[in-house]
């Protein structure tokens, strides 16, 4: 991570097209933030059943409303949904992976390892619905049971490199030096691990958003609002009579996104280590 | 002699590791869903009760007995499989179970073991001859399959095979012969194959490929060994113990989400449809069953893989 990378031949940069797709994402998302476009998602502003015209780009669904708004709106609430799920549970991976980390085998590394193995070992979708039902009607229960089932992947990677890093000159050094162990966790180690964490996020960005689909599906995700998932949910309703509009457009929306940030990730995985490639994906759904 | 001691302490220590996780899930299944879960209290009583008549009603269900004891008092129950009546039926929990875990096996497994084995052929050829035709189709079968969700695989699926090509049924649930089951259970099938393809492809390929440049394995194709030789007698004992950890954690992941999209889209009768029942209508006792068995089946089978990939590779045993 420290060591100059070796030259290599330039050639077109297979990201930029996909960096250019979450950019045109963010816009989307960024005018409904600024109330310039998809505020209007729950009026009903048309016939229903609509195929695309030039007042309804994308027609309208069984109510009425319109298409492209809600899309839009959706793109929003992904990015929403995405960011504090995937902040919030970097940030709480981090600090017990690395506080477990610097104490191995100590006590605190015990209770974490312990907390780790247990959250894993509850099925996703179960404890999602367990939370969902528990904190019935607070609108935050769907991030608050990604937080706390996605954080674990990051605490153990975290901790296996606090582990590593921990004996190394420069942390002695630290330590000799009298600097107390959150200065060193914040100040030497975990801008170390800024390559893993970036990852980290952009991954559990990618599952929290794939997640609210299937738990908006399921009617345990977001409530009385629009995002992806209830468009997909309705449109599960309308398909059968034939109407593909609303979910051919949720589901190309949520493609297109998911697929260019797994790019992006990839590129900036091979860059860290190109031996990582296959283990990162492995819990998240 | 020795080596043998040494497994036997292995697998005693192993064993042992489970029972904290088991405390900790069941923990976790019944804080969430006894003590935060809705109050059974008010089922049991009619409008507008007395502060009298709550107490008495939580008196005598126990209720009112300390954190410690009441998560005690579940456990035993647990262990007794006395899971209580669910509050929408009436029905025991544990009859319900019976009765509906066999048909999500019988929607899910078949699409899952399917998926499996078609990954590990196609990331087997794939990796076999890297930047091949094969291989670059597997990269654009992993990104699309990465970036699908099971959701939109079924229902597109459902388009496709039950309504404009109406070759299956759309929804429902019959099992009155060989031919009933076929029908009802291809989309789903295909829908778990085609959700799970890329993850599977893109984690067997990866392993498949270290594999593939071991020394030993390199020296052998460079000596012009029968391909299948190499593949069975060397790179799939070699991959064995990751794509089997893999697979096991997978199983909650993809049975479980299967079975609750698939069974509340299609209305199909299996634990699923059950469980998501009880979900929206907040029945207790039958998401309480669900969550804490599947947690504690989890452990045990995470336990189990533990205890064969140890005996597989001795070197993992020290992790």
């Amino acid at each position: 991570m420290t060591l100059p990378k070796p030259e290599q031949p330039w050639r077109p940069a297979p990201e930029t097209l996909s960096l250019a797709i979450v950019l045109t994402y963010l816009v989307a998302a960024a005018g409904v933030w600024s109330g310039l476009w998809g505020t209007e998602w729950a009026a009903i502003s048309g016939e229903l059943h609509q195929p695309p015209s030039a007042q309804h780009w994308l027609g309208t669904n069984r109510l009425g409303q319109d298409v492209l708004q809600r899309l839009l709106a959706g793109a929003a609430t992904a990015f929403e949904v995405g960011v504090v799920v995937a902040v919030s549970t970097v940030v709480i991976g981090a600090s017990i992976g690395g506080v477990a980390g610097f104490f191995a085998h100590g006590l605190i590394d015990g209770v974490a390892t312990w907390l780790i193995g247990t959250i894993d070992a509850v099925p996703f979708y179960l404890f999602v619905a367990a939370v969902a039902v528990a904190l019935r009607d607070w609108p935050g229960a769907m991030h608050l049971a990604m937080i706390l089932s996605f954080w674990t992947l990051t605490a153990r990677l975290v901790r296996t490199e606090t582990m590593r890093l921990r004996h190394r000159e420069f942390i002695l050094a630290a330590r000799a030096g009298g600097l107390n162990t959150f200065r060193i966790l914040l100040r030497h180690i975990m801008p170390n691990l800024a390559p893993l964490l970036l990852v980290q996020s952009s991954l559990v960005f990618v599952a929290a958003v794939k997640a609210e689909v299937v738990l908006s599906f399921l009617g345990i995700g977001l409530q009385d609002s629009i995002s992806w998932g209830i468009m997909i949910a309705e449109a599960s309703q309308e398909i059968l009579a034939g109407h593909y509009g609303n979910f051919l457009a949720a589901s190309l929306a949520l493609f297109g996104l998911v697929l260019s940030i797994n790019r992006l990730t990839d590129r900036l995985q091979e860059r860290i280590d190109p031996r990582t490639h296959a283990s990162a994906h492995r819990k998240l759904p | 002699m020795k080596a043998g001691e040494r497994s036997s302490r292995f697998l005693a220590r192993r064993l042992f590791s489970a029972v904290p996780l088991l405390l900790g899930v069941t923990l976790i299944s019944f804080t969430l869903t006894v003590h935060f879960g809705p109050d059974p209290a008010w089922e049991q009583l009619g409008r507008n009760p007395t502060p009298e008549q709550i107490q008495q009603v939580r008196h005598t269900m126990g209720q009112d007995r300390p954190f410690p004891l009441r998560y005690a008092g579940y456990l035993v129950n647990l262990a007794r499989l006395d899971l209580g009546h669910s509050y929408a039926s009436g029905e025991p929990v544990l009859d319900i179970l019976l009765r509906t875990v066999p048909v999500s096996l019988l929607l899910v497994a078949p699409g899952f073991l399917l998926g499996i084995v078609l990954a590990l052929v196609l990331a087997l050829a794939a990796a076999w001859r890297p930047h091949g035709h094969l291989d670059r189709f597997c990269d654009l079968a992993s990104a699309t399959g990465m970036s699908l969700s099971l959701v939109i695989i079924v229902i597109a699926l459902q388009a496709v095979f039950g309504v404009w090509l109406d070759w299956f049924p759309v929804r429902g649930w019959r099992l009155d012969g060989p031919v009933d089951y076929l029908e009802h259970a291809a989309v789903p099938t295909m829908a778990l194959i085609a959700a799970n393809m890329g993850y599977n492809l893109r984690f067997f390929r990866a392993v498949f490929r270290d594999v593939l440049a071991d020394p030993p394995v390199r020296t052998a194709r460079a000596y012009g060994f029968r391909a299948r030789r190499i593949a069975t007698g060397y790179v799939l004992r070699a991959a064995a113990p990751p794509i089997l950890t893999r697979v096991m954690v997978a199983i909650p992941l993809i049975v479980i989400s299967g079975s609750l999209i698939i069974e509340s889209h299609f209305g199909i009768p299996g634990v699923g449809l059950v469980t998501w029942n009880a979900v929206m209508s907040g029945d207790q006792p039958v998401l309480m069953a669900v969550v804490s068995f599947s947690s504690i089946l989890f452990v045990l089978a995470l336990t189990a893989t533990d205890l064969l990939t140890g005996l597989l590779d001795p070197r993992s045993r020290s992790a």
